[in-house]
């Protein structure tokens, strides 16, 4: 910093013959203006993000219903918590979201990727699978929904070929969970697949074609060229889809409300629920920490791997 | 794999791709009356645009539309001109300490949204803030700034800083220089950042639900979730216009602007 700021106090000197021209602190005048600049993010990101999130992280500690004042209870809602078998349920189901986004999405992707690297019309092919991706979570839910009711398009299609007592889709838990991890596949593939072509395109080329010279095609050329150079990107797909899978929270609400009973909630639909239904502000505040904290290490977990390959680099 | 193989599997997955949307179409365009839901496969009749007249009357659709187009429209313009003034600050002004407000910045976008929730409903229901239009546009704006700063910072690092140096020199105040030459200089990557917060904007669940209950302040995606729940059985097809009608924008948005989608996301990675 210090190495920094020496050179700036001359630079501004010298490009500014007038002295008169500065203020009477003595700092460059940049500085104040940088200061004013830089406020209104700051303030904003401060009220409106980090107060609330320093609040929710208080409450966790309390007994609160949003009337008169919040009671210091400690541990106890973190405890009350994990003794609370739905919240162990809706925390597998998170963890099912999250295994299955990375199959699914991540994986169909890559595929896609591969299947319109350097294909004529590549960026066509790839376009139905963009669409679903600028469709809202509840747009994909009710889509869905309609898809798999009972005697809804899906099972009048196995009716068509001789499937007549289709399982309950929504209904029977845990399946309603794996369609729904489904259909946020098909919403998410396209962005994945983008992802990757972007970079696969970014793979220079001399690697390529000596390992083409050398023979290296299909399975081969991607084990030993493609999947290496895609690693740090793979690192970053990856990392995105289990902090996003770890909030999925429209489509269960569109299209199960995680019922039936609480046989297909997530931790954020547990948090809302707890929160705002149930008007149990200090566990639903205990259930938002603790899915910001699993949060932050898969970031933490992807940022790092992401790092340490720019090291290496 | 030979090019045709490709060809051809790209081609069938994307028609098993598209059938969802093929489904929503055709289903939405079915009228009320001749709608059933045992035949999804046929298309019927078209009344795809009475079907959305329908529904824009139900639960407050239209409200919903107009006060959303705001939203979606005024808060990242607001996020994208705060992120760049950030950017400015930290990168042509060299403010101190620069890196570590831009980390104060970025950092709110690591947490989920639900850490925020419940202390926004409260604050918001105290001051009056709550189911407000007012409301729904600072809120927005706020989530937007950290990405637009990130990429702003970004964007304005690969600028040569005699460009700063010149103007100075030419008698420029700092705000002129802001207004006149970065900002103008960065309007691919402000248009970008203004696409990217509009679609999260517009597709947004979660702070609707949470901050607003009447019809004309409700966000769309939150209208239709309620319409949803209120009408999914009885008039199935209208609920499916609604969809279109949320999900068009979007997609048509989205199509239109593939090229800033992906730089935004590559921007957004690295």
């Amino acid at each position: 910093m210090a190495v920094l700021q020496t050179p700036e106090r001359e630079r501004t000197v010298g490009g500014l013959p007038e002295a008169a021209h500065r203020p009477p602190r003595r700092k460059t005048p940049y500085q104040a203006a940088a200061r004013g600049f830089i406020a209104p993010g700051v303030l904003m990101v401060a009220v409106l993000l980090y107060l609330p999130l320093l609040w929710t992280t208080f409450l966790s500690f309390t007994e609160y219903n949003g009337l008169g004042d919040p009671e210091w209870v400690g541990l106890d809602n973190y405890v009350e918590m994990f003794d609370d078998p739905s919240f162990v349920g809706s925390l597998l189901n998170t963890l099912l979201w999250v295994a299955g986004t990375l199959l699914i999405p991540v994986g169909v992707g890559l595929a896609l990727a591969l299947l319109t690297w350097n294909l004529p019309g590549g960026i066509w092919l790839r376009l139905p699978f963009l669409i679903p991706y600028a469709i809202s979570g509840i747009g994909v839910g009710v889509i869905w929904s309609f898809i798999l009711s009972a005697n809804g398009a899906l099972d009048q299609a196995l009716a068509m070929i001789g499937i007549a007592d289709p399982p309950r889709w929504l209904v029977d838990a845990p399946l309603n969970t794996v369609v729904m991890i489904i259909a946020a596949s098909w919403q998410g593939v396209g962005v994945n697949a983008l992802l990757f072509t972007i970079g696969l395109q970014s793979i220079p080329k001399e690697p390529l074609e000596a390992a083409r010279v050398d023979g290296a095609t299909g399975v081969r050329l991607f084990g030993s060229i493609l999947w290496p150079m895609l690693r740090p990107l793979t690192a970053v797909v990856v990392g995105l889809s289990i902090v996003a899978s770890l909030k999925t929270f429209d489509i269960v609400l569109s299209m199960t409300k995680g019922g039936p009973g609480r046989a297909s909630e997530t931790l954020a639909l547990t948090m809302y629920r707890e929160t705002f239904v149930n008007s149990d502000y200090g566990l639903g505040s205990a259930i938002a920490v603790f899915l910001s904290v699993v949060t932050l290490v898969a970031s933490v977990l992807y940022l790092r791997q992401q790092l340490s390959q720019k090291h290496e680099m | 794999m030979s090019r045709f193989l490709r060809t051809a599997t790209l081609v069938a997955l994307g028609i098993v791709w598209l059938l969802p949307v093929y489904l929503l179409i055709i289903n939405a365009s079915k009228s009320p009356t001749t709608f059933t839901s045992t035949e999804a496969w046929i298309p019927t009749d078209f009344s795809l645009f009475a079907n959305i007249a329908d529904a824009m009357q139900l639960s407050g659709l239209s409200d919903s539309v107009v006060s959303t187009l705001a939203y979606a429209i005024v808060s990242p313009i607001i996020a994208v001109v705060v992120g760049a003034a950030a950017g400015f600050a930290i990168v042509a002004l060299r403010l101190k300490r620069g890196f570590l407000w831009f980390v104060v910045i970025f950092g709110g976008t690591v947490f989920p949204l639900q850490m925020v929730l419940l202390p926004l409903f409260d604050a918001y229901s105290r001051v009056g803030l709550y189911d407000t239009h007012a409301g729904m546009i600072i809120v927005y704006t706020a989530i937007s700034i950290p990405f637009s700063a990130f990429v702003m910072r970004n964007f304005f690092t690969g600028v040569a800083h005699n460009v700063f140096e010149a103007s100075v020199l030419d008698g420029a105040t700092t705000w002129r220089i802001f207004t006149r030459i970065y900002l103008p200089m960065a309007s691919s990557a402000l248009v970008a950042i203004f696409i990217l917060q509009a679609t999260f904007i517009w597709n947004d669940l979660l702070l609707g639900l949470t901050l607003s209950q009447s019809d004309n302040v409700r966000p769309i995606v939150t209208t239709l979730s309620g319409m949803q729940s209120t009408y999914g059985g009885a008039q199935m097809s209208t609920v499916l216009a609604a969809a279109v009608l949320v999900s068009l924008p979007t997609v048509v948005l989205f199509l239109f602007t593939q090229k800033f989608f992906s730089r935004g996301l590559a921007l957004g990675q690295y």
